[in-house]
C-alpha cells in the first residue's frame, strides 16, 4: 500500500486538468510543478552530494534560450527543444564543474554564482544569438494533435500535463539516480571530501556527474519556462533570485529528499508570492528570513520534519 | 624487489623544503615505523604518497609501477591504503556504512560490500558496534573504524597517520596488538608515530627522519642508539 502511493499521487496529479479548468489554478499548479523540478534538480547537488550551487539560473537560462532558438531560426518544435535545452545546460555544466569543483565549500558556491553573472552577461551581449536585452518572443506554437485532438495552446491544461510529466520523470530520475551506486559516492563526498578519495572514489568525476543531471534536468525546465510564457530575456532566465529561488524550495523542502521540493514549491508559489507581491524586491528579505528560520529550527525541513514524525508514530 | 620504493621524494612549499631527497624501501611483510620529531614532514610524506600532494620531484613506485602524481582515489585502487593524523570518518553515516561504502568501490555488489564491511569491522573489534553513527564512536572507535575502512579497500600497503595518539594505555596495547595482526593476515604497514615505546616494540625496522630529509634507517635496537637521533630528539649533550 506505501509503495503505490507514489503512483497513485502522480495518477491523480495528471487526471488533475480534466476536474479542473479554472485557468488560474491551474496556472499556480503549472509554477508549483516548474518549481518542483527545480527544486529536484538542485537538490540533486546541493542536497545529496553537498555542493551549494548559487548558479543554477545559468542552466535555467542555457534551457530556456536553446529552446527559443531552435525554434524561432530552425522551426524545431519546442517539445524537441526542451530535451536539447537540457542537453546544452549538461554541456555547459561539465566545463564549469570541472573549473569550479577545483574549490571546496563556500569557495565553490561563490564561483557558482560568479559563473552565473557571466553566462548572464554573455547573453545580454550576445546579440547576434539572443537579440540582446530585447529577449526572443513566440508568438504562436505549431499545431499539435494529440490521439486525434487538437492541442489548444491557448489554454493552460497542456502545459499542465507536460510541466506534471516533467516533475514527476525528475522525481524518478533523482529517486534512482540516489539509490544507485553513484549516489552512495555522494553521500561520502557530502561527508567528508578527502576521506571519499582515500577509499578511491574519483570525487571530481563524481561531482561533475551529478552537477551534468541537475544542469540537465534545470535546462529542461528552463525550456518549459520559454514554451509556456513564450518569451525570454536575460533579466527573466538567468536572475540571480533564480537560483536563490532553488536553493530556497530545496532547503525548505527538506535537503536531500525526493518530495521535499513539493513542499518547498508550494511554499514559495503561495506564502512567498503573498510577500512578493506586498513588498517587491523587499520580498527577497523575506526568503533570506525564513531560510534561515529553517535552517536554525527545522534543519531537515518541512518535509524532512514530518516524515520524521510519521516514522516516530509508527 | 621492495613493494615500496621511494626515491629522490622532495616536495616545496614555497621557499620551505618540507621533505627534502628522501628515499626509502618498504619490504613486504613488515612493519615500517616512519618517526621524527615535530614537523619533519612525517604526515607531508605519507600525502605525497597517497596522492593528496604531488611531489616537486622524486619518484614513487609500488611493485615497480610508478604512481607519483596519481591522484589519491587512484593511488587507493593501486592498493595503497590510508588513514588520516585527524581521523575523518563520515559522521553521519553509520559504522557499517562508512566501511561499506569502501568496500562497494571495488565490490560492485551491496551485499558482498556488506559483507566484507562486517568481516573487517570484526577484525577491528567493532563487529557490535554496526549500526551506531560514526559520530557516537570513541577516539579510539574512529581510529579502528578508519582502519576498518581503509582495509576494506583491499589494500597491499597499509599506511598508518599516527594511529596511537591520543589513546590511553589500554587501548595503545590493542592497537599495537590490532596492527600486528593486520600484518600477519599478509598487509604491509607503515606508520607514523610519536608514541616512542610502541612504535619500537612493533616496527621490524624505523625510518628516522628530520628537516624532511632521512638521518637513519634500521632496526628500531640499533636506530635509538644512532648518536644523529639522539641529537635530533634531544639536542646535543652539553649545549
Amino acid at each position: 500500500m506505501k509503495k503505490a502511493l507514489p503512483f497513485i499521487a502522480a495518477l491523480v496529479l495528471l487526471l488533475v486538468p480534466l476536474g479542473v479548468s479554472n485557468q488560474f489554478f491551474l496556472h499556480v499548479g503549472i509554477t508549483v510543478l516548474m518549481w518542483t523540478s527545480l527544486g529536484v534538480a538542485w537538490n540533486l547537488l546541493g542536497g545529496y552530494a553537498g555542493q551549494i550551487s548559487f548558479g543554477h539560473a545559468a542552466f535555467f537560462g542555457a534551457g530556456a534560450y536553446t529552446t527559443m532558438i531552435l525554434f524561432l531560426r530552425f522551426g524545431l518544435a519546442p517539445w524537441y527543444g526542451m530535451a536539447l535545452g537540457g542537453i546544452v545546460g549538461a554541456l555547459i555544466s561539465i566545463p564549469i564543474g570541472l573549473i569550479c569543483f577545483r574549490l571546496r565549500g563556500p569557495y565553490f558556491s561563490l564561483s557558482t554564482l560568479a559563473v552565473a553573472e557571466i553566462i548572464r552577461l554573455v547573453a545580454l551581449n550576445w546579440e547576434s544569438l539572443t537579440n540582446g536585452p530585447v529577449g526572443l518572443l513566440i508568438t504562436s506554437l505549431p499545431h499539435v494533435s494529440f490521439l486525434g485532438i487538437t492541442v489548444n495552446w491557448e489554454r493552460k491544461e497542456p502545459f499542465f500535463i507536460i510541466i506534471a510529466l516533467l516533475a514527476l520523470c525528475s522525481m524518478l530520475a533523482a529517486y534512482l539516480f540516489v539509490r544507485a551506486r553513484p549516489g552512495s559516492y555522494l553521500a561520502a563526498i557530502r561527508e567528508d571530501e578527502d576521506a571519499a578519495e582515500a577509499i578511491g572514489i574519483n570525487t571530481t568525476r563524481a561531482k561533475v556527474n551529478v552537477l551534468a543531471l541537475s544542469a540537465f534536468l534545470t535546462g529542461v525546465a528552463g525550456g518549459f519556462y520559454g514554451l509556456y510564457f513564450r518569451y525570454v530575456d536575460p533579466d527573466t532566465v538567468f536572475l540571480i533570485s533564480l537560483s536563490i529561488e532553488m536553493v530556497f524550495i530545496a532547503v525548505v523542502g527538506g535537503l536531500r529528499t525526493i518530495g521535499g521540493p513539493v513542499v518547498g514549491a508550494v511554499f514559495l508559489a503561495t506564502i512567498a508570492e503573498l510577500f512578493r507581491d506586498r513588498l517587491a524586491s523587499g520580498h527577497l528579505i523575506f526568503y533570506g528570513l525564513f531560510m534561515m528560520l529553517v535552517i536554525r529550527y527545522l534543519p531537515e525541513g518541512i518535509w524532512g520534519r514530518v516524515r520524521r514524525a510519521l516514522n516516530m508514530r509508527r | 624487489m621492495a613493494l615500496l620504493e621511494v626515491s629522490g621524494l622532495t616536495r616545496d612549499f614555497g621557499g620551505l623544503r618540507a621533505v627534502s631527497d628522501l628515499s626509502f624501501n618498504v619490504e613486504a611483510g613488515e612493519i615500517l615505523g616512519l618517526i621524527g620529531p615535530n614537523g619533519a614532514g612525517k604526515t607531508t610524506v605519507f600525502n605525497l604518497i597517497t596522492g593528496f600532494l604531488r611531489p616537486t620531484s622524486g619518484d614513487i613506485r609500488l611493485d615497480g609501477r610508478c604512481i607519483s602524481g596519481l591522484k589519491p582515489h587512484a593511488v587507493v585502487r593501486s592498493g595503497i591504503a590510508r588513514t588520516f593524523q585527524i581521523v575523518k570518518p563520515f559522521p553521519n553515516l553509520s559504522v557499517r556504512e562508512n566501511v561499506s561504502l569502501a568496500a562497494l568501490v571495488r565490490a560492485n555488489d551491496r551485499g558482498k560490500a556488506d559483507a566484507e564491511a562486517v568481516r573487517t569491522l570484526t577484525q577491528v573489534g567493532l563487529g557490535d558496534r554496526l549500526d551506531v553513527p560514526a559520530s557516537d564512536l570513541t577516539l579510539s572507535g574512529q581510529k579502528r573504524m578508519e582502519m576498518a575502512r581503509a582495509l576494506a579497500t583491499g589494500p597491499r600497503l597499509l599506511l598508518l597517520d599516527e594511529p596511537l595518539a591520543g589513546l590511553n594505555l589500554h587501548e595503545t596495547e590493542d592497537a599495537c596488538g590490532l596492527i600486528q595482526k593486520i600484518r600477519d593476515s599478509g598487509i604491509t604497514v607503515v606508520l607514523v608515530e610519536h608514541v616512542m615505546k610502541a612504535i619500537m616494540r612493533i616496527s621490524d625496522r624505523v625510518v628516522v627522519i628530520r628537516q624532511g630529509a632521512k638521518i637513519a634507517d634500521g632496526p628500531p635496537a640499533e636506530v635509538v642508539n644512532d648518536p644523529g637521533v639522539i641529537t635530533a630528539y634531544f639536542g646535543k649533550r652539553g649545549a
